[in-house]
């Protein structure tokens, strides 16, 4: 049977500190099948079928896809040195996660993508199956009753807990160095990218850390889209980004090598500035419009609230986007300026194309 | 005047009106939708490099139209950021080889929004300083494409397809070109381009047509319309080389291939367009026996893909990928479409594919964002807003073979990007 362009996703990724993996099936709204064709049920049937029933036997993948498999691994992690942009993250996270998973590529590395097996990616595949904790997002139309009749049946085939407990999701971020490493790794590029990781181990105000990361430089008013770039012309981007969950304050930007020196100092000056004289009100409602004019999208695309809930895997309980833009809305001054006080720099790295050492 | 156009193949439904200034705005009001996204375009890019006003034939420096738009979010007073600010909406803006556009998305106070995009844009402000000040951070932004592999593969290929089509140029010009551009210059080009009957406003989301008119009516400016015209070199057919290569650091070989084209605008470059994206698919997609065999035989991966590069006065289907032996790619490529040629694909798998775009169609046109993109491509192009569905759903399988057979598999160009030794 036709799906009319449905497509079948996969992918891996970091959530906060642990990797998750998801399959996925995007696909028509029964109305808009042409021949009245139950277009929700036979994608469901398929996205089931990928996953429970790949091409294996003898508790081995098909050794022929499995060597494809690998070679295209192995291909793309060789490749992050083509962008930029991922190599400095790349290179960055392993001096700022040092003894984390996160301080790989998501794919791995090229020695353990070299040793994967039919057999070992198999084992890996029923131990995601039985151990790994799984959820199902459905979104669109549809009461999806019939979706989840068909993924319940399939699932129940299954022996989960086997051997063990389900896989814990507690994500453990790596300690804060006693002294901020400074790091600078050449590679033949034109321009130079810092990176710039602060962490605060013991920050639990998530809201107004998301707010502290819009000020420093997550909106075009932000004080380094507004200092660093517009007034100093140091960068064509500087912008920061928080993450709850690993507890931290990313800093990146795209600058001139000669300018690495000053484009750090002028981050420095600018969470210092927050730390002494906290954040002003209009910066703080700035902010907060923006945060919130964004939320109620999520229920615009046929992902966005699927993704909204999936995003909090890891926390305890979930929030729907109403509870978080009245939780946005209650954030003061005061306390954005007390998660900017909590961090502290652990990891400064450029990756630039001239001489330079640590 | 508002006219209602209807599309009976995705079933929504287009208000077209144009205020007397001469801006034709095109609105799609979406049921359900908490979002609305305008977008204020501008047919002037980076191509418009050329033209003849009052008599005068007028040249002006390449990455002019990028410069400019990086420029109009100024004013004397405050900014476009500072205001949008205000209101939490998210704007941006972003040039192309054919046209400009700026826009915002939100959720809360639309018309104040749509003032503020209209003002600024109607509102240019440059001086010696502030054109000045820009030049070093767009400089650093032209250093930036310099160092991804993946857009120099595209703009070596440009350069190698086409000799005298200034898409062969980088959009943001160079740090030469750049060096050259006047707050003169952009007041020019401002007056020339950015004339009314130029520019188009697009609207998809959840917005109320009536206030749309109300804020047009108070807000966009009437001018005298500036009359000009592009000066374009004649293009010839063939491409000037069909091989070209540059080293930089990546993991193994990139490449890209452009099968050159004549020019085609409006309808006859839609169809084209979806034409040769439905031939590429049944040719090279992933379903397809070429690009299975090549990929067990490792000699392409995952990041092979294909794609038709169109625009106002250039049309170029593309295959995109990594192999450890380009050339050998393209003889695979080319034997394919003589194969092709030969035996071409049946109703049925034109049927499949053809399905399959429409399905890609309806994704398109269920967001907002998509259907504002929708609305825009089609003002700039001049077809009315529903026209790529109307296209697709009027594609045959004898227009499929008539392209495939105009499909000159020689006259292409290889672009590769090898790794440093």
């Amino acid at each position: 049977m036709e799906l009319y362009g449905a497509w079948l996703e996969n992918k891996i990724d970091f959530n906060g500190r642990r990797r998750y993996s998801s399959v996925s099936i995007w696909l028509p709204d029964d109305r808009f099948a042409l021949e009245g064709e139950k277009l929700e049920r036979e994608g469901c049937k398929l996205l089931a079928e990928c996953i429970l029933r790949p091409n294996a036997k003898n508790g081995a993948f098909d050794a022929e896809i499995t060597r494809l498999m690998r070679t295209e691994l192995i291909d793309s992690i060789d490749s992050v040195i083509n962008d930029k942009r991922s190599l400095a993250g790349y290179r960055g996270a392993k001096i700022a996660y040092e003894g984390e998973p996160a301080s790989e590529l998501i794919q791995g590395t090229h020695e353990q993508a070299e040793q994967v097996t039919p057999e070992s990616a198999y084992k890996a595949y029923r131990r995601m199956l039985e151990r790994g904790h799984i959820e199902i997002y459905a979104s669109g139309r549809s009461d999806f009753a019939e979706s989840e009749k068909i993924l319940s049946e399939v699932f129940t085939g299954i022996d989960r807990g086997k051997g063990g407990e389900i896989c814990s999701l507690c994500a453990k971020p790596s300690a804060l160095k006693p002294q901020p490493r400074y790091v600078t790794e050449n590679f033949p590029m034109q321009q130079a990218i810092t990176r710039m990781y602060f962490k605060a181990p013991d920050m639990d105000d998530r809201f107004a850390n998301v707010l502290l990361g819009m000020i420093l430089g997550g909106m075009t008013t932000s004080r380094f889209f507004e200092n660093i770039r517009e007034k100093q012309s140091l960068c064509y981007y500087c912008s920061s980004v928080t993450h709850r969950l690993s507890k931290e304050l990313l800093v990146y930007s795209g600058i001139e090598p000669q300018n690495a020196e000053r484009t750090q100092a002028a981050v420095f000056a600018e969470i210092d500035d927050v730390c002494r004289n906290g954040v002003t009100e209009e910066e703080l409602e700035r902010a907060k419009l923006e945060v919130i004019d964004g939320i109620p999208a999520v229920y615009d695309t046929v992902g966005g609230i699927a993704n909204w809930y999936m995003g909090q895997l890891h926390d305890e309980e979930y929030i729907t986007p109403e509870e978080y833009v009245e939780k946005i809305r209650a954030v003061t001054a005061e306390r954005v300026r007390a998660v900017c006080k909590m961090y502290s720099p652990d990891t400064i790295f450029t990756l630039s194309g001239e001489e330079a050492g640590e | 005047m508002t006219e209602k156009i209807h599309s009976s193949i995705i079933d929504e439904d287009c208000i077209k009106y144009v205020h007397s200034s001469g801006v034709t705005v095109l609105m799609c009001p979406m049921a359900g939708f908490s979002t609305v996204t305008a977008q204020f375009s501008v047919r002037f890019g980076s191509e418009d490099n050329c033209y003849i006003k009052n008599g005068e034939k007028i040249t002006i420096p390449d990455g002019t139209a990028h410069y400019l738009e990086h420029k109009l979010f100024e004013s004397e007073e405050k900014g476009a950021f500072e205001l949008f600010a205000k209101t939490g909406a998210n704007c941006n803006a972003g040039t192309s080889y054919d046209h400009t556009v700026y826009y915002f998305t939100c959720t809360d106070h639309f018309e104040e929004n749509l003032e503020i995009l209209l003002n600024f844009v109607q509102s240019p402000y440059f001086t010696p300083e502030t054109v000045e000040k820009e030049r070093g951070i767009i400089e650093q932004e032209i250093t930036m494409y310099q160092d991804s592999p993946y857009w120099r593969t595209i703009m070596e290929l440009l350069k190698g397809v086409y000799r005298e089509n200034p898409i062969k140029t980088d959009i943001a010009g160079t740090a030469e070109s750049i060096a050259q551009i006047t707050d003169k210059i952009l007041y020019d080009v401002y007056e020339t381009f950015y004339n009314p009957s130029n520019m188009f406003l697009c609207i998809a989301g959840n917005f109320d047509p009536d206030s749309v008119i109300e804020v047009c009516e108070r807000c966009l400016k009437k001018r005298d319309r500036v009359n000009f015209e592009n000066v374009r070199r004649p293009e010839p057919p063939d491409v000037v080389q069909t091989r070209t290569e540059i080293r930089m650091p990546v993991s193994k070989p990139l490449f890209a291939i452009g099968f050159k084209r004549p020019d085609a605008d409006g309808q006859a470059a839609l169809e084209e367009y979806q034409y040769y994206n439905a031939l590429f698919e049944i040719m090279f997609e992933s379903t397809s026996d070429f690009y299975n065999r090549m990929r067990s035989e490792g000699m392409i991966n995952n990041e092979f893909s294909d794609s038709v590069f169109m625009g106002r006065g250039y049309m170029l289907p593309m295959i995109v990928g990594e192999s450890d032996d380009p050339d050998y790619v393209l003889s695979e490529i080319k034997k394919e479409i003589r194969a092709f040629k030969a035996v071409p694909p049946s109703k049925e798998t034109f049927s499949r594919v053809k399905k399959a775009m429409y399905g890609n169609g309806i994704f398109g046109c269920n967001n907002v964002n998509g259907m504002v993109g929708t609305l825009t491509s089609a003002a700039l192009a001049g077809l009315s807003p529903f026209s790529g569905h109307e296209t697709l759903a009027a594609m045959n399988y004898d227009g499929l073979l008539e392209k495939l057979f105009a499909l000159d598999e020689e006259n292409v160009c290889l672009s590769v990007i090898m790794p440093t030794e």
